[in-house]
């Protein structure tokens, strides 16, 4: 969003000097205008939904939450900004995605290509950046699932989570942080969270999706209807005769 | 009712050493014989000049009428080609059979093949002579003997000798090719526990911010950077002292704490320490680079890692803990065990398997421990 004029810029980098340096380089390349500063991964979210800069400048290597897994989540917001990489040196990452498609800059950063990328940063389409997070293989399952709360986009841990229950429209997330069991809505179809997570998630019916390691027992009732029950939640979830296989299987693993 | 089905946690609940064990190596190098592949070509060459060598050497040592030489000399020749290519062949039959044989079995039973072979070559040459013996084959200048237990003797005494002196030598070939191998080896290990270049790019990164926020800490850095260097792109595989491989330590940690700031503590527990005992050079710092990357980093608030040096038993031990991120919270990197196995490689070259190197995995902890012995 322009402020006074010049477009804003966001910086994410949970090192504080490098965050200086940007800083100061921005002031002297002039025309932009620094909308804040973000040390991981859930700031930058929280940041870019409060100040909607235009662009985000994000270190690929960051605690918790790495850039490229920030950015895939960037590009789900209403107003994505556009996102240019940083990186001291990171082969996987640069490797990661198509150079063409995506901006990055190696750090130190030259002041010419600083202004060079912020300038291309603008013509990247959204769906280009949301590609990259979805379809990269290299980069793997996302390590947390947004979710949205009171207009705001959150971020839930994918260890948190317990199960994924299909409603009628929407996916209910059962999760536990902060030690209380939580319910969340998204919107992503089960289908698709079953092949991301599918790891440490199995199939249990057509609407449900459990996390391996907390299934606590597996039981039938007289009419041969089987469910399993999960640690630290109170009811039981029906278990299809068709995912029954593969759940008995994955729980000898 | 089903049984109830229980279900492990995936958190390692206990220490966990990892398979990493220096002996491995050791065992697959002396599970070979020294004995080489006689049938290897360079070998069966070896071994047909010895041969004929010893062949010329028999035959000039005696005097012949006038054309005995060359009859001698092909007769001979006969003898010992025959001999050595034979016992070249039982020995390579042989030799799985030597495997994880000790240096003087494995020489007493090749020996021991040789000489059957020469006795029964022997006896057969006697009994040819013997049996179908003319002027030609049994004359003053040929190999058949008249008397059986002399000629016997004398053949196997020669071959004793000639075969000890062979085997000899391909023990110490192969020792000196061992030994060209190692240094090789731990060259190139050296060279591959150098400084990782990410480290280089972002403290070219903070010193680029420190320009102009702190010139004065800039400078310091830049002759930080030098001295980092300067240890890393040494003489590689050379051992120094402790205290200089002590101090390239200090220096990484005080690179890394202008980068990370509040987020990066070392705690050193290094005192009354040996500090002039020599020790192969970049084996600290990786660990203290290693516990940063892969420990304090991926977390937002960072940790302590904890550098503790003791002597215990004629052995220098260092042990450095770091914190390890929740699962789930950060991406795997293979650098990791990349990095620990160079070292634990380089500690198998320069000690054997009288040195230390342990990892030890908690739920949130990670350890790794290396022991230097005392020179004797």
């Amino acid at each position: 969003m322009m402020r006074n004029g010049l477009h804003t810029v966001l910086i994410a980098d949970d090192e504080a000097p490098a965050r200086a340096r940007m800083r100061e380089m921005l002031v002297d390349i002039g025309g932009w205008s620094v909308s804040g500063e973000a040390a991981n991964g859930a700031d930058v979210l929280h940041q870019c939904q409060q100040q909607l800069p235009d662009v985000v400048l994000l270190d690929i290597r960051m605690p918790g939450m790495d850039g490229l897994e920030t950015a895939a989540h960037l590009a789900r917001l209403p107003v994505p900004p556009a996102v240019v990489f940083t990186t001291a040196y990171d082969e996987y990452a640069v490797n990661a995605f198509d150079a063409q498609a995506l901006g990055y800059l190696l750090k130190p950063v030259r002041r010419e290509r600083l202004l060079r990328a912020l300038e291309h940063a603008a013509r990247i389409s959204r769906l280009q950046v949301e590609a990259l997070g979805r379809e990269n293989p290299e980069l793997g399952a996302r390590q947390n699932i947004p979710v949205t709360k009171l207009g705001m986009l959150i971020l839930v841990p994918l260890s948190n989570v317990l199960a994924f229950v299909a409603d009628q429209k929407y996916v209910r997330l059962l999760h536990y942080t902060d030690g209380v069991l939580r319910e969340a809505l998204i919107d992503e179809p089960l289908k698709q969270l079953a092949a991301e997570f599918v790891s440490d998630f199995v199939r249990i019916h057509r609407n449900s999706l459990v996390r391996i390691t907390s299934v606590d027992q597996l039981a039938h009732d007289d009419a041969g209807h089987y469910s399993v029950r999960l640690r630290g939640f109170p009811h039981a979830l029906p278990v299809s005769r068709r995912h029954l296989a593969e759940l008995r299987l994955r729980l000898k693993q | 009712m089903l049984p109830v089905l229980k279900q492990q946690v995936p958190l390692p609940s206990g220490a966990v050493n990892t398979a990493l064990n220096p002996r491995a190596d050791a065992a697959a190098s002396t599970r070979h014989s020294y004995l080489p592949d006689f049938t290897a070509s360079p070998n069966v060459l070896v071994l047909l000049v010895i041969a004929q060598t010893l062949a010329f050497m028999l035959s000039l040592m005696r005097d012949y009428p006038a054309g005995g030489y060359l009859q001698n000399l092909g007769q001979v020749s006969l003898l010992t080609l025959w001999l050595a290519v034979s016992s070249a062949w039982l020995l390579a039959l042989a030799r799985p059979l030597f495997a994880g044989f000790s240096v003087a079995l494995s020489s007493a039973l090749a020996l021991a093949i040789v000489l059957a072979n020469t006795a029964l070559t022997s006896e057969v040459v006697y009994w040819f002579g013997q049996t179908y013996g003319d002027q030609h084959l049994t004359g003053p200048a040929s190999i058949f003997p008249a008397q059986r237990g002399v000629s016997l003797l004398r053949n196997l005494l020669i071959a004793l000798v000639v075969t000890a002196a062979a085997l000899r030598y391909f023990y110490v070939a192969r020792q000196w090719q061992q030994n060209v191998e190692a240094a090789a080896e731990s060259r190139i290990r050296a060279l591959e526990a150098r400084i990782r270049p990410h480290f280089l790019f972002n403290s070219m990164n903070t010193i680029a911010a420190l320009t102009r926020s702190d010139p004065k800490a800039a400078e310091r850095a830049i002759e930080d950077l030098a001295d980092l260097f300067r240890a890393s792109l040494g003489k590689p595989g050379e051992p120094v002292s402790l205290e200089q491989e002590l101090d390239v330590a200090r220096v990484y940690e005080r690179m890394e704490q202008q980068r990370l700031g509040d987020r990066l503590k070392v705690d050193w527990q290094i005192e009354n320490l040996p500090l002039d005992m020599r020790v192969p050079g970049l084996t600290i710092q990786p660990l203290l680079e290693n516990a940063i990357y892969h420990g304090i980093e991926p977390l937002d608030r960072g940790g302590v890692v904890t550098v503790l040096g003791a002597m215990t038993d004629g052995m220098l031990t260092i042990s450095v803990t770091n914190p390890v991120a929740p699962a789930g919270q950060h991406r795997k990197h293979e650098g990791h065990q990349l990095a620990l196995n160079n070292i634990r490689q380089r500690m198998q070259l320069a000690y054997g398997d009288r040195g230390i190197f342990e990892i030890e995995q908690l739920a949130d902890t990670f350890r790794v421990r290396i022991g230097f012995p005392l020179p004797a």
